[in-house]
């Protein structure tokens, strides 16, 4: 009898203390994880490259980006203060964010490579987010933009330089940017590229392929270190063409510190190529991290919110 | 054999009888806001889900801490990633009790106090808030005000934000229930 009384007991308690306790267990292991994965990267660029980010509605970015002159190699050392002296490229822009997904940009940049002296305009749109749940595992933005320059036409008429037509002034880049946060520390970006530029010198090529990697290595809440790299697929032709004029293309590396501070995104950061504009960048870098051809370089991002 | 067909009668009748004593609301309404020198801030999400048992007077609370949007949206981003991290702790949740002695079956509006924990940035903190439960043809709707101090849950604000973050948040939270299923 005193089995069937603790029986009796447990049943008639168990299910009271059990309805307690699992108010909980109403609503499982839902809800969170749909939602967007945020901040793969604190900024709308890696380093050179762009990363998946852009602006969000109303958002204004007010950017500047610094290339200064060589560390070492002959145009280095401390007649210039390892490159200090010497900016080899300079972009001042303003970015706006249109809606959550689009921005728009106007930079003007000084140039580095064929042309100098040019304003660039810039279309940004995310396509895709990478959700919590995995059930979108990367997120994929589509970036492009058209690159005028403004400067006089070379007299020579070989030049790349030398204008016969105003579209001969133009560059483009189209770029379709995939990217993954792994976990909460690190993000992974792959860049597929194309250059397309109207004019360029004899062997040169008016288009061109190329892909990016970027990533991001979070140290802790505001510090991280971010590298990119892209790999231009040059003809041979071209390459050994330009051999024999003693010029020789490199893929353009960027390493830095990304560091933040509440609005602002501020980048320190050494890079084998000279030029801001991917137009240039990517196709027309001719320095070398070997040959003591890398500088110091900086972007500051200042984000403001307008309106509502 | 008479007594065992007794008990799970009775066992039938226990649980049939609980599950009505439960009343869940997967759109509790929270928000909060923060008064400081330099700027307010207010975030609101309607994300949070909440079940309040009838009988013991058990309170349940979960909210995703990435539900909660912002005006500013470069804020909501640092409130997810340097503030509450919530990529580690994705919820906040309240588990606590109803220490008023009132009948929740009955329609009428009842101010009540309630004991219990919250888990905000995975850390533990016993509260006791006060609100009102209103009963209306056997629904519960429930509204709450309360203060959470940022410094107990062991979210850091930088001294170079101390103007623009209170040290103290108010956060409020509206539910209607409905018989849970």
């Amino acid at each position: 009898m005193l089995h069937f009384r603790t029986l009796f007991a447990l049943l008639l308690f168990a299910p009271a203390a059990m309805a307690q306790n699992n108010l909980s267990d109403l609503f499982g292991k839902d809800s969170v994880n749909r939602q967007p994965v945020i901040a793969t990267f604190k900024s709308t660029r890696i380093i050179n490259g762009h990363s998946n980010e852009t602006l969000k509605k109303g958002e204004l970015d007010f950017r500047v980006a610094h290339r200064f002159g060589d560390i070492g190699g002959s145009a280095g050392g401390a007649k210039t203060f390892f490159g200090i002296d010497n900016s080899t490229d300079i972009r001042i822009a303003f970015e706006y964010g249109i809606t959550d997904q689009l921005m728009i940009g106007l930079g003007r940049t000084k140039g580095s490579g064929n042309f100098s002296q040019l304003y660039e305009l810039l279309a940004k749109f995310k396509l895709l987010q990478q959700t919590m749940d995995n059930r979108v595992p990367i997120g994929v933005t589509l970036f492009g933009n058209a690159a005028v320059t403004s400067m006089k036409s070379s007299p020579v008429e070989s030049d790349a330089a030398h204008f016969s037509q105003f579209s001969h002034r133009l560059t483009y880049t189209g770029q379709v940017i995939l990217a993954r946060k792994f976990g909460d520390g690190l993000s992974l970006a792959l860049l597929p590229t194309y250059i397309h530029r109207n004019r360029v010198g004899y062997m040169d090529m008016n288009d061109m392929f190329a892909l990016g990697v970027g990533g991001r290595l979070r140290f802790s809440h505001r510090v991280a270190l971010v590298v990119d790299y892209f790999l231009p697929f040059r003809d041979q032709a071209s390459k050994d063409y330009f051999k024999t004029r003693g010029i020789e293309f490199y893929n353009p590396l960027g390493v830095g510190l990304e560091i933040e501070t509440g609005g602002h995104v501020f980048h320190v950061n050494f890079t084998n190529s000279t030029a801001v504009l991917e137009n240039q960048f990517i196709p027309e870098t001719t320095t070398s991290w070997l040959q003591g051809q890398f500088r110091w370089g900086f972007n500051i991002s200042r984000r403001f919110s307008l309106g509502r | 054999m008479k007594q065992l067909l007794c008990i799970i009668s009775l066992l039938l009748w226990g649980l049939t009888g609980r599950s009505q004593d439960v009343q869940s609301c997967r759109n509790v309404s929270l928000s909060f806001f923060s008064s400081a020198p330099l700027e307010d801030i207010e975030a609101k999400t309607s994300q949070g889900v909440s079940a309040i048992n009838l009988k013991t007077k058990a309170v349940y609370f979960k909210v995703p801490i990435n539900t909660f949007q912002f005006r500013k949206k470069l804020m909501q981003e640092h409130f997810n990633e340097n503030y509450l991290e919530s990529n580690k702790y994705p919820h906040a949740e309240f588990k606590g009790k109803i220490t008023d002695d009132v009948d929740l079956t009955k329609d009428g509006s009842y101010p009540v106090n309630v004991e219990g924990t919250l888990n905000i940035h995975g850390v533990e903190k016993s509260y006791k808030m006060n609100g009102t439960i209103t009963v209306a043809g056997g629904k519960l709707s429930v509204t709450s005000k309360f203060k959470v101090r940022v410094a107990d849950h062991k979210i850091k604000i930088p001294s170079l934000v101390v103007k623009n973050i209170a040290e103290v948040v108010d956060v409020t939270v509206a539910a209607d229930y409905q018989p849970a299923k």
